[in-house]
């Protein structure tokens, strides 16, 4: 019997199709069909986002998807934003940037997380890429203000520049007045990472006149409260603005100069900046208060009630980051007001202004996040940082707010238990992962035992990544969750009894993750070259500063491990403290 | 049909993901009687732990925590393994590869690595030099510089701190220090720098405690310096008092 496919369109017709879709995991999904479309599909995928750099090799990337027009990478694992990734651990995007320059020509954007990046990498891309739009180096390290100068000098149409909580080398502020006088087309420019020296203000005013198009503006401390009323004239057009140093002398003129400034910004949604605020200086946004959408409070240092008045007089805030600092016996976090004024808040993260300090005599404490869960609904996403939490505010924070998809929980000080009870904390964090099951991401603390990873592997299907600390009991925690979280794709943990019985009993499990992070748990040498040798789909890295592995018994455990899948294979770049368990790969070197 | 699919990863759902073999561990399906996916713990019960369960931890220093969990390793595990509710029985465990079969044995002391941990636990915790743990509390490096450019005087909501260039280096030591006072369970904290006499340091301690004006004699001030030892304020001239003081204690003189 012959089958006759009555219905096979042209490519044209199936490309046009998938012209639309945009999202990777669709567009994966679509490879998949068949053969042809996955041959079409290949062909025009114009954006690739890869995870982990090391998953993958540049070559392979290539060699499928020939026509990608914008990138993005992810390089250092992330317990590197806290220290436990040494130094020249890796991420280098040089190579990546020398293999697209060859074959991808009209390449747009590049989108880069927890990279290094260096002035040879930035002069490649100015060189190579002449449709250049898109620079984002969000987390980065390893360059200078030479590469920026190179980027500005050669990118004609350069419409993002964003160097978001990245490492500059300050080498001269100069570097701004590098974009010629022909670049009109800036949307968005990100400098707030820059220090003192590194911006050229008038080249940045001359900058800003000449791009009508300019939403996104954050500047650097380096640029005074007295400054921010010419910027903004220049650009009213603003969405997003992120202001420089906020001090400044109380002066009439200045204030009013300032007020008005920032009334003439009708589409300004989102603030951010405010270093060193002076409150004196914080009714000069009472204007625009009723639009915002966000508001990035947490380089503010001064806790106040004009700050927590500021607050109130934002209804439309969704998104607000706050920086908590308790002066004095009375708690005022001003997240009750927060909870009062502003129902539509989505996204909550506070820090502590004194994380690593003497610990203060009023602890930062649960009612302030207990006051928003009651009064802001709507909430989704959560960082909070306090130094006592009960498993009663855990789960009336879990029924007030089911909608949670992030919730990150950091009580200061580790294994501290349920003030009230001084039990752990396996029921509250249970309560959340039951009641949010939309929860995608969480972080823990406190005391816990393996009950509480019972919870998470019996809950938490949609979870796909979660941080723990200085928690469980046993392998059986570990075994939950790897066991029991369908969906999870990054695990970092450290400080944590967990051996070898989970990891090796759930090997199969790794290949489906992007990665995992052990650091000072019970993990021994002898079961990551097993895992190194068995699994060859993954990368078993072992990281030791003090001394090779090898050199002690095979049942001693290792300092830091990081294993996630690959079909890249063993990396290169290794430095001398990062030890490979594939088989391939010589141990010792 | 076999693709080079090294980027595109199947979905979940739709291929079984491979978990370990549940084959060896079928004994302990039927210890509890569950079909779905109901935990025997009660959840939103609040109140102690479940007391079958050796859990209850005292939040003491981390050496000892770490050893009352390696040490009690073993027994807790058992029982733990007995309680716990399992999985689903009609879930689909297809073969796998597993590189040790999960039992409930005990750990093999032996070369049970968690009998290391635990040696090492203290000195991994204070790798630090003492200064405390490595990246925790889990504040991203930059803002740790923010933090500590608190600029003096900040307590003040009216004061305006003065700008230095305009240029935020004003990176000046906190100048909080603790306060106790005998008989009084909750320290307090003073900001030194706005005080420059002990008699205004007296007096504003003196409204901070309550302590009425009528009998300024009842409290003396003392102090504890760099070295530790606890000196009497009024004995030292102001300036060494403050170059040298950690923190503040009002006692009741005697006679």
């Amino acid at each position: 019997m012959q089958k006759e496919m009555a219905y096979s369109f042209p490519d044209e017709v199936l490309k046009h199709v998938f012209s639309f879709i945009q999202s990777d995991k669709d567009r994966n999904a679509v490879s998949l069909v068949c053969k042809s479309w996955y041959e079409i599909e290949r062909w025009c995928r114009r954006k690739v986002f890869i995870g982990n750099c090391y998953a993958v090799s540049p070559r392979m990337v290539i060699r499928r998807f020939p026509e990608v027009r914008s990138i993005e990478l992810k390089g250092k694992p992330h317990f590197a934003d806290f220290n436990l990734v040494p130094d020249g651990w890796g991420g280098y995007v040089l190579q990546w940037i020398a293999e697209m320059a060859g074959a991808y020509p009209w390449l747009g954007e590049i989108r880069l997380k927890r990279m290094v990046v260096t002035d040879e990498s930035l002069e490649l891309i100015a060189k190579s890429f002449k449709n250049f739009k898109v620079l984002v180096l969000f987390s980065c390290e390893g360059f200078s203000t030479d590469g920026l100068a190179a980027i500005a000098a050669s990118c004609k149409n350069l419409r993002e520049l964003d160097l978001r909580e990245s490492e500059v080398d300050d080498l001269s502020g100069h570097w701004l007045a590098q974009f010629p006088e022909t670049c009109t087309s800036l949307v968005s420019l990100n400098i707030s990472c820059l220090g003192s020296d590194e911006v050229s203000f008038s080249a940045l005013e001359r900058l800003v006149d000449r791009c009508p198009n300019l939403r996104s503006l954050q500047l650097n401390r380096a640029v005074t409260l007295d400054k921010i009323a010419n910027i903004l004239r220049r650009a009213p057009q603003l969405v997003d603005f992120g202001t420089g140093n906020y001090a400044a002398e109380l002066q009439p003129d200045v204030f009013s100069n300032l007020a008005g400034a920032f009334s003439s910004c009708k589409e300004l949604k989102s603030l951010s900046g405010f270093w060193d605020v002076v409150p004196a200086y914080l009714p000069a946004l009472y204007s625009i208060c009723p639009r915002l959408t966000s508001l990035n409070l947490s380089y503010a240092t001064i806790q106040s009630p004009d700050l927590i008045k500021l607050v109130s007089h934002c209804p439309r805030l969704q998104r607000l980051l706050f920086l908590i600092q308790v002066l004095d016996y009375v708690e005022d976090s001003g997240l009750e007001e927060l909870a009062s004024s502003c129902k539509d808040l989505q996204e909550l993260r506070v820090f502590p202004s004194d994380p690593f300090g003497v610990e203060p005599n009023v602890s930062l404490t649960e009612q302030g996040l207990v006051a928003v869960s009651l009064g802001c609904p709507k909430l989704q996403s959560v960082l909070y940082f306090c130094r006592r939490m009960s498993n009663a505010a855990l789960v009336t924070i879990a029924q007030n707010c089911p909608n949670l998809t992030r919730f990150r929980l950091c009580i200061i000080e580790p294994k501290t238990p349920d003030y009230l009870t001084l039990d752990p904390l396996d029921a509250g964090f249970g309560a959340i992962v039951e009641h949010c099951k939309d929860l995608r991401r969480l972080s823990l603390s406190g005391l816990l035992t393996d009950h509480v990873f019972e919870y998470i592997g019996t809950y938490g299907k949609k979870l796909e990544m979660l941080s723990v600390a200085f928690a469980g009991d046993s392998d059986l925690g570990l075994h939950h969750v790897l066991s029991g979280c369908e969906s999870l794709r990054k695990l970092e943990i450290r400080d944590c009894p967990f051996g070898d019985k989970a990891l090796l009993a759930n090997a199969a499990k790794l290949e489906t993750m992007r990665s995992l992070w052990m650091s000072s748990c019970a993990v021994s040498f002898g079961a990551c070259k097993l895992l190194g040798q068995k699994m060859p789909k993954l990368n078993v890295e072992v990281i030791d500063e003090t001394e090779p592995p090898d050199s002690r018994p095979e049942s001693y455990p290792v300092d830091k491990l990081y294993i996630y899948k690959s079909v890249a294979g063993p990396r290169f770049d290794m430095p001398p403290f990062v030890w490979s368990m594939d088989e391939a790969v010589k141990i010792l070197h | 049909m076999e693709l080079q699919l090294g980027l595109a990863l199947p979905p979940p759902p739709l291929i079984p993901i491979e978990t370990f073999d549940l084959n060896s561990y079928g004994n302990y399906e039927t210890r509890e009687a569950l079909g779905s996916n109901a935990l025997s713990w009660p959840l939103l019960k609040l109140g102690p732990a479940d007391n079958d369960i050796n859990n209850i931890h005292h939040h003491n220093s981390s050496s000892s925590s770490s050893s009352s969990s390696s040490g009690g390793g073993a027994g807790c595990k058992k029982r733990s393994f007995d309680e716990a509710p399992f999985f689903d029985e009609k879930r689909n465990v297809p073969k796998t590869l597993h590189l040790l079969l999960w039992t409930n044995q005990p750990n093999d002391e032996d070369d049970d690595p968690s009998n290391v941990l635990h040696e090492n636990s203290s000195s991994a915790i204070f790798k630090n030099d003492g200064e405390g743990l490595v990246g925790w509390p889990p504040v991203k490096t930059w803002r740790k510089k923010v933090h500590h450019q608190i600029p003096n005087g900040g307590a003040e909501n009216n004061r305006l701190p003065k700008v230095e260039n305009g240029i935020g280096g004003r990176a000046s030591k906190s100048t909080y220090v603790k306060v106790k006072m005998e008989g009084v369970p909750i320290a307090r904290k003073i900001d030194l720098s706005v005080h420059h006499s002990f008699e205004g340091l007296t007096n504003t301690l003196m409204r901070m405690f309550g302590i009425s004006d009528g009998n300024p004699k009842i409290f003396k001030l003392t102090y504890q310096d760099r070295e530790g030892d606890w000196l009497l304020a009024e004995d030292v001239p102001w300036r060494t008092f403050i170059r040298s003081l950690k923190c503040l204690k009002l006692i009741r003189s005697r006679g």
